[in-house]
């Protein structure tokens, strides 16, 4: 009868449009839910794809990437050869080919895909970014800070590259160069208040009274930005607890940190009783 | 002085490694503290009956570190648990050596207790049958860490800590896992992952 067939054929709009929206915030957020955009994807793909429209390269392209995590090889194959057909010739579908190769550990086969692509564009960034992110699955560390380093010389705006960069220079324990890669995100993004409250992490880590002091005043800062970011609450009560315990400090400055450092306790308590969890501070 | 692992620990353990494959992880094991020394304790193992998860991503820096072992050593003290290791998993597969800053974790809890383990996770291994245990347990003697071999030995049931760990990966449990950045994210998420637990429980 009509009526139970409008019923049915409603749910099904309904479950498409709801994964359909999934996709695109994670798309949005740069989720790297791997499994879950594989296990909604290729449900969409294999049951929904004439109702996506042009909608379905970009989430051919998503999903690709997502089976790549996730060793389903046979996805991002599938995936590939819909976006070739599409797009034939493609430096983004010639650099999705690329990232398959990475995925199979072919290092020296995805480099040359990516050198062919910088031959015929050599401002293609994504492809010199792959090229440093081989470097980096290699554990040449070294090298890809080097070859990081110039790029940024050419593409200084490059945030993605700034961050990436600060994470190499601290899992080189090298702070101080951190710090700088965290400065020139802070200085072109004043109000983000997780460049910020990285700053404070990487000043305090790096240890000594002035860094603590700098520490304590970036996570104050991050406050300000955002008087919800839990790190920066905590980084606050830590340096300023450092500082009032140096014995390097005068009774003023002691007597400054004391009353930081009690502020903080009082809001860290009043986090944890509005999200009814216990404080174990 | 050797430890062993529950299935709880292990599970947890392996379960953190399992949610963020793309990244490096650490946390964090306890025991049960031990009223008294006995003469010949040197021949009890520790058994280090719980993991916490702490961080994913980028691992070596200090201050939300400070925070966590604040926080958990006060956790500890309420539940008659003493911080008795350290894991870590490195963020590339076929990287699998304690490098510089889970040595100086290792050191840093060794400092608390003498005993105190270094635990790699060789994610090189790591399948979802778990057929075999993955892990490098490293000792502290004389400031340096020396590996020890790991084999059902290190359990207090490995055949347990097989099947329950296969279970819960099949299952996917891990993508409840709570880390202490999770926490710091929402407070509401609990770190001492009550709901695996029980699923362990549940399972044994």
């Amino acid at each position: 009868t009509p009526v139970q067939t409008d019923w049915r054929v409603n749910v099904l709009i309904i479950v498409f449009t709801e994964m359909r929206d999934k996709l695109r915030k994670w798309r949005e957020d740069n989720h790297r839910n791997s499994e879950q955009i594989v296990d909604v994807g290729e449900e969409l793909i294999n049951e929904h794809a004439s109702k996506l429209g042009d909608d379905i390269w970009i989430i051919y392209e998503q999903v690709m990437i997502a089976a790549l995590d996730c060793s389903r090889d046979d996805l991002a194959w599938t995936c590939l050869q819909e976006l070739k057909r599409q797009f034939p010739g493609s430096q983004r579908v010639k650099r999705l080919a690329g990232m398959r190769l990475e995925a199979l550990e072919k290092y020296e086969d995805a480099s040359k895909q990516y050198d062919s692509i910088l031959q015929d564009d050599p401002t293609n960034t994504a492809a010199r970014k792959r090229k440093i992110s081989i470097l980096k699955a290699q554990g040449k560390s070294a090298e890809a800070i080097r070859e990081l380093n110039e790029y940024l010389e050419q593409f200084v705006g490059d945030q993605e590259a700034w961050h990436e960069l600060s994470e190499l220079y601290i899992n080189e324990h090298d702070y101080g160069k951190a710090a700088f890669c965290l400065e020139e995100l802070m200085m072109t993004n004043p109000h983000n208040h997780l460049y910020c409250e990285q700053y404070a992490e990487v000043k305090y880590t790096q240890g000594g009274l002035e860094n603590l002091e700098l520490s304590r005043k970036y996570f104050a800062q991050a406050l300000k930005l955002n008087n919800r970011n839990m790190r920066a609450l905590f980084g606050l009560y830590m340096s300023a607890s450092h500082i009032a315990a140096s014995p390097k400090v005068n009774a003023t400055v002691k007597k400054a940190n004391v009353k930081y450092a009690t502020w903080a306790t009082n809001q860290i308590n009043r986090a944890y009783q509005v999200s009814y969890a216990r404080c174990l501070l | 002085m050797s430890i062993k692992l529950t299935t709880q620990a292990y599970c947890k353990m392996l379960l953190h490694a399992a949610k963020y494959p793309h990244c490096a992880v650490n946390g964090l094991l306890v025991a049960e503290k031990q009223k008294e020394k006995k003469k010949d304790s040197h021949s009890t193992p520790i058994l280090c009956v719980d993991c916490i998860p702490l961080f994913h991503g980028t691992l070596a820096l200090a201050p939300m570190l400070e925070v966590a072992l604040t926080l958990i050593d006060t956790w500890c003290k309420e539940n008659k648990y003493v911080i008795a290791g350290y894991y870590q998993a490195n963020e590339r597969t076929k990287d699998f050596r304690p490098n510089q800053f889970a040595e100086k974790v290792g050191a840093r809890i060794a400092e608390n207790f003498s005993e105190a383990a270094m635990i790699m996770v060789d994610s090189t291994r790591f399948t979802m049958g778990c057929y075999e245990p993955i892990l490098a347990i490293y000792d502290h003697h004389e400031n340096k860490w020396k590996c020890r071999d790991c084999n059902a030995d290190c359990f207090e049931d490995w055949c347990e800590a097989q099947k329950i760990t296969s279970a819960l990966l099949e299952g996917r449990s891990y993508e409840s896992l709570i880390d202490f950045d999770n926490h710091l994210d929402d407070l509401r998420n609990d770190w001492t992952n009550p709901e695996i637990n029980k699923s362990v429980l549940h399972l044994c």
